[in-house]
C-alpha cells in the first residue's frame, strides 16, 4: 500500500522548483561514431521492453534489430526472408523435433556467452510459460520442476498467455550440449521453425533475468544479444540504446540511438526540420511532399507486412446473406483509395497472404475485383431493402482510417448499400457483441512465413474473429485444423487456396483493402535503408551516419 | 468564521466525492482495462486472469467500496500498466507540469495585469486598441494552434529554441509562452473591464479631486476594488496548475501530468486516471476555497453579507 504523504507532496513541489535546472540527457557525439535521435509516436504501449508483453508495431520498431534477437533471424533490410540468427543451422530430427546449433562466441550485454542454458531458460516456465500447459495436456518438461518464481519475478498474466499462443504445443527445450538445443513439440508442426523465429521467441540472458531486482526492472532493461544495449529508459519519454561493441555481427555504426516519444505528427516533423531529430517516424502520407521540398530531407518507407482489412459480422441480419458481403467487397475501388489517400505509395496485395510464405504463396490470387455492376446485381438478388448496416470506427487508430471509411461508405452507396458510420472510443466498444455490430476495421500481420500465422491465427476457430462470434464456417474450420497439422506442403497449398476462396469469395469473413504502409522522414545525409516492416535496422551494413 | 467556512468545506468534499465517483463509474463502463492493456486477441482465460488479479471481476459497487476504503487510507492503488503505485507515477510527473504551469501563471499575471491596466488608463487610444486586439486574438486562438505557430517560427525557421522535449530551460520556453500568452489575454481583457468600471466610480473622482498622486490612486484605490473578478480568474488558473496543460504537453512532448492522463485514459489505467482526477479536483476545490476566503478579505461586505442587503 502506498500512502500519499506530506513528504511526497513536499518532495514533488521542491523538485518542481528545481526541474528547470535538470541536466539534459547527454547524447554526446562520439569521436568516431555519431549518435542519432529518432522521434517516434510511441516507444512502447506497455512501458516495458519485454517482447512477450510489448507485442506491437511500435515495439517491433525499437526491438528489431537493435535489441532482441532470436535463433532464426530475419533479413530486416532485405525481403524479410529467414536467415541464421543466434543459431547457425538447424535440422529436423522428426516432425516434432528440431535441433539447433548455436552460434559460438555470441555475447550478451553483460558479457556472458550465449549457451543452450539461456535458450532453455528463455523457453522455460519462469520466463515464458508460467503454469500454462501445451495443448496436449502435458506440462512443460523443462527442468522437470514446478514453476517457482524468484521474489518479484512473477511476470504479468499476459506474458504466459501470449507465449502459449505463440508456441501452443511446445513441450520442452532440451539442452544437448553447450551449443546444441532441441525443441520438442507435442504434435507434428511444420510451422515450428517459423514460430521459433517469430516476435516473442527472442533469447534473453538467464543471469540477466535472475540478477534483476524485479520483473519490471528486468523488463525495462533486458539483457540480450542485440547490437545495442539499454542505457536509459524513461517510459513515455525516451529510450537510449548504446552500442554493444562485442556484438557478434560487427561493431555497431552508431554510438547511441535516442528514441524520443513525440505523440503529435506535426511536432515530429517540426523537430526533424529544426534539427532536433535525425529521423521522424510515422509520417502521414499527405506530409511527404512538404518534407521533401527541403533537399536536406527525404522520406523512406512504404508497404509493410501488415494488411488493412474490413471484417464482417456474419451474425448481423443483413450480412447473414453472403451476397451482401460479396457486394461489399466488389463495390470497393481499392486502387482509388491507394491513389487518393496514400499518394500511390502503398499497394493492393493478393489477398491475406505475403510473398514470404514461399511455396505457399498463391501468386495468381487477387482480392475481389472492383465491379459495381456485379455488386448491384448481388444486392438486388439478396432482396436488400436499404436496411442500415453499421460500420464501427475508431478515430484514426489506423492511418487514414476515417477518410478511408468515408470513401468506402460512398462507394457502397453507389451500389445501393446503406452503411452508417458509428464512431467508437476503443477496440472493446468496436468488438462488443450487440445488434449494431456488422462491419469493423482491422489489420493482420504474418508473424512468420506461413498462412497459419495469419489466416488461421486471426480468422480460424481460435482466432479473434470466431472467438468474438463474428464468423464460423464448418469447412473453413476443418481445413484450418488440417493446415496446422499437415506436413505435406502440396496438400497444404491446396488447403490454403480453398481457405482463401471461402474466406474472401464464397462466404466472406473479411476483405483486404490495401497493404499498410509506414513512412520515415530522415536527414538525407544519413545513409540508411528502411525495412519493409516497422523494424528499423541500425546495424553495420544498413546505416552510415558519418556524413 | 465557522459559519462562513463550514458550508464551503462541505461543498468541496462533495465535489471531490462526485468527481471520483463519476470517474470510477465512467471509466469502467466505457472500456475494459483487461482488453485494452492485453490486446484485442488475448485469450479469454488470460483476460479472466487479468480481471481477477486486479479485482475487476467483482460487482461494481463492491469495487467502489473497496476503492473508497483504500482512498480513505491514502492508498490510490497500483498502475495496471506499470505495476507501480499510482501515487508515485503521478507525483513524479507533477514537477514537470509545475515547471510549465507556474512560470506560465506568472506570465499571465504580469503580462495580463499590466496590459489590462494600460488599456484601461489609455482607453480608446492606440495602446488600448493594440492591447484589445491582441487580447482577442490570444483568447480566440486555441493553445495547440498557438504552440504550432511558435514552433514554426522559433524552432523551424529561426532555430532559436527546441521544438519539443524536456531537459533544459530552453525546452520550456515555447510551452510556457503558449500557456502564458493565451491566459494573459484573458487576464488583460478582464483587468481592462474591471479597471474601467472602477475608474468611473465617485471615490476615484474624489481621490483625484483631493490631489492624490495618480499612481497611488491606481494601486491603493482602483486595483483592490477591481480585484474580485481577477481573483476569481486567478483562482481558476491556480486550480488548473496540474491539469491545465494537457494539450500543450502533447504538442511539446512534455512528460507531465497531462500526458500521463491522456495515456492512462486511453489504456484505462484506472488507478492512475483516478489518482490524477482526485489530485486535480482537490487542487481546484482548494483554490476555490482560497478564492472564497480572499473575497472576504478584499471586500468585508461579503464576510458580513452586507453587500447582498
Amino acid at each position: 500500500m502506498t500512502v500519499l504523504g506530506r513528504r511526497a507532496v513536499l518532495g514533488g513541489l521542491a523538485a518542481a522548483a528545481g526541474s528547470g535546472a535538470l541536466p539534459r540527457i547527454g547524447v554526446a557525439r562520439s569521436e568516431d561514431r555519431p549518435s542519432i535521435a529518432i522521434a517516434v509516436q510511441k516507444i512502447a504501449n506497455t512501458n516495458t521492453l519485454d517482447v512477450l508483453r510489448e507485442q506491437s508495431n511500435v515495439g517491433e520498431r525499437i526491438f528489431f534489430s537493435s535489441l532482441w534477437e532470436s535463433l532464426i533471424g530475419r533479413d530486416w533490410s532485405g525481403d524479410l526472408r529467414t536467415v541464421p540468427g543466434l543459431a547457425t543451422r538447424w535440422r529436423r530430427l522428426d516432425d516434432r523435433t528440431i535441433e539447433f546449433a548455436l552460434r559460438p562466441g555470441v555475447r550478451f550485454h553483460n558479457g556472458d556467452e550465449l549457451t543452450s542454458e539461456d535458450v532453455a531458460f528463455t523457453f522455460g516456465r519462469e520466463r515464458m510459460f508460467g503454469d500454462t500447459v501445451p495443448d496436449t495436456g502435458e506440462t512443460l518438461r523443462v527442468n522437470e520442476r514446478p514453476t517457482t518464481y524468484l521474489a518479484g519475478k512473477l511476470p504479468p498474466p499476459e506474458v504466459p498467455a501470449v507465449a502459449r499462443r505463440a508456441f501452443p504445443a511446445l513441450v520442452s527445450v532440451e539442452v544437448v550440449d553447450r551449443y546444441t538445443v532441441r525443441f520438442v513439440n507435442a504434435t507434428p508442426d511444420i510451422t515450428l521453425e517459423g514460430r521459433i523465429g517469430r516476435y516473442g521467441g527472442e533469447i534473453a540472458s538467464q543471469r540477466g533475468f535472475r540478477e534483476a531486482g524485479s520483473y519490471l526492472e528486468w523488463a525495462r532493461n533486458p539483457i540480450t544479444t542485440g547490437p545495442y544495449r539499454v542505457a536509459a529508459y524513461a517510459p513515455d519519454r525516451h529510450l537510449i540504446l548504446e552500442a554493444h561493441d562485442a556484438y557478434w555481427g560487427g561493431r555497431p555504426p552508431l554510438k547511441r540511438l535516442r528514441f524520443v516519444e513525440v505523440p503529435e505528427a506535426p511536432a515530429r516533423i517540426d523537430g526533424l526540420l529544426s534539427g532536433e531529430y535525425d529521423f521522424a517516424c510515422d509520417i502521414p502520407p499527405d506530409q511527404i511532399a512538404g518534407i521533401e521540398r527541403d533537399p536536406a530531407f527525404e522520406v523512406q518507407g512504404g508497404p509493410v507486412r501488415n494488411h488493412r482489412i474490413l471484417v464482417f459480422d456474419k451474425t448481423h441480419p443483413v450480412l447473414a446473406d453472403p451476397r451482401i458481403r460479396r457486394a461489399l467487397t466488389h463495390a470497393i475501388d481499392r486502387d482509388a483509395i491507394v491513389a487518393a489517400l496514400w499518394a500511390g505509395r502503398t499497394s493492393v496485395p493478393k489477398g491475406l497472404q505475403w510473398p514470404h510464405y514461399g511455396d505457399l504463396y498463391i501468386a495468381d490470387w487477387s482480392v475481389p475485383a472492383y465491379d459495381p455492376a456485379l455488386a448491384r446485381n448481388l444486392v438486388r438478388e439478396a432482396g436488400y431493402r436499404g436496411e442500415p448496416i453499421p460500420y464501427r470506427l475508431l478515430p484514426n487508430y489506423y492511418t487514414n482510417q476515417v477518410d478511408t471509411a468515408q470513401l468506402l461508405v460512398e462507394m457502397w452507396r453507389q451500389v445501393g448499400l446503406n452503411v452508417e458510420i458509428h464512431m467508437k472510443e476503443n477496440t472493446q466498444q468496436v468488438m462488443e457483441r450487440s445488434a449494431d455490430r456488422a462491419l469493423r476495421d482491422w489489420s493482420n500481420s504474418a508473424l512468420f512465413n506461413d498462412p497459419v500465422s495469419s489466416l488461421v491465427a486471426q480468422h480460424g476457430p481460435n482466432g479473434q474473429q470466431q472467438q468474438i462470434g463474428e464468423y464460423a464456417n464448418g469447412e473453413f474450420n476443418r481445413l484450418c485444423l488440417e493446415l496446422e497439422r499437415s506436413t505435406d506442403q502440396s496438400r497444404r497449398r491446396s488447403i490454403f487456396h480453398r481457405l482463401l476462396t471461402i474466406a474472401e469469395r464464397e462466404d466472406p469473413a473479411y476483405t483486404v483493402l490495401h497493404q499498410n504502409a509506414t513512412f520515415t522522414a530522415k536527414r538525407k545525409a544519413i545513409r540508411w535503408r528502411a525495412s519493409p516492416a516497422f523494424a528499423m535496422d541500425f546495424r553495420s551494413g544498413n546505416c552510415d551516419a558519418r556524413a | 468564521m465557522i459559519r462562513f467556512l463550514a458550508p464551503r468545506l462541505a461543498r468541496a468534499a462533495l465535489t471531490i466525492l462526485l468527481v471520483v465517483t463519476f470517474a470510477f463509474v465512467g471509466l469502467r463502463l466505457s472500456g475494459d482495462p483487461a482488453l485494452l492493456i492485453m490486446g484485442d486477441d488475448a485469450p479469454p482465460d488470460a483476460v479472466a486472469a487479468f480481471r481477477a488479479s486486479w479485482g475487476l471481476d467483482a460487482p461494481l459497487w463492491q469495487q467502489y467500496v473497496t476503492y473508497g476504503a483504500a482512498v480513505a487510507r491514502g492508498d490510490l492503488g497500483l498502475s495496471m500498466r506499470d505495476g507501480r503505485p499510482a501515487v508515485a507515477l503521478v507525483t513524479e510527473r507533477v514537477p514537470a507540469t509545475l515547471a510549465l504551469t507556474l512560470p506560465a501563471l506568472a506570465l499571465k499575471l504580469v503580462l495580463g495585469l499590466s496590459a489590462g491596466i494600460a488599456a484601461a488608463l489609455y482607453r480608446r487610444r492606440f495602446v488600448d486598441r493594440v492591447v484589445t486586439t491582441l487580447a482577442v486574438l490570444g483568447f480566440a486562438v486555441p493553445s495547440f494552434v498557438l504552440g504550432l505557430i511558435l514552433v514554426l517560427v522559433f524552432a523551424v525557421e529561426l532555430r532559436w529554441l527546441p521544438s519539443g522535449g524536456h531537459g533544459t530551460w530552453r525546452h520550456a520556453v515555447l510551452p510556457v509562452l503558449t500557456l502564458g500568452l493565451g491566459g494573459a489575454a484573458a487576464f488583460a481583457r478582464l483587468t481592462r473591464s474591471a479597471m474601467l468600471d472602477v475608474l468611473g466610480q465617485p471615490y476615484i473622482r474624489a481621490a483625484r479631486a483631493r490631489g492624490l498622486p495618480w499612481g497611488r490612486i491606481i494601486c491603493c484605490h482602483a486595483l483592490p476594488n477591481a480585484a474580485i473578478p481577477l481573483v476569481t480568474l486567478g483562482g481558476f488558473s491556480v486550480g488548473s496548475l496540474l491539469a491545465g496543460s494537457v494539450l500543450v504537453e502533447s504538442v511539446f512532448s512534455w512528460p507531465g501530468v497531462g500526458r500521463l492522463l491522456v495515456m492512462s485514459v486511453a489504456s484505462r489505467d484506472l488507478a492512475v486516471v483516478q489518482g490524477i482526477l482526485l489530485l486535480t479536483a482537490t487542487t481546484m476545490v482548494t483554490a476555490n476555497l482560497i478564492v472564497d476566503l480572499l473575497y472576504g478579505l478584499l471586500d468585508p461586505r461579503l464576510r458580513t453579507g452586507a453587500a447582498t442587503r
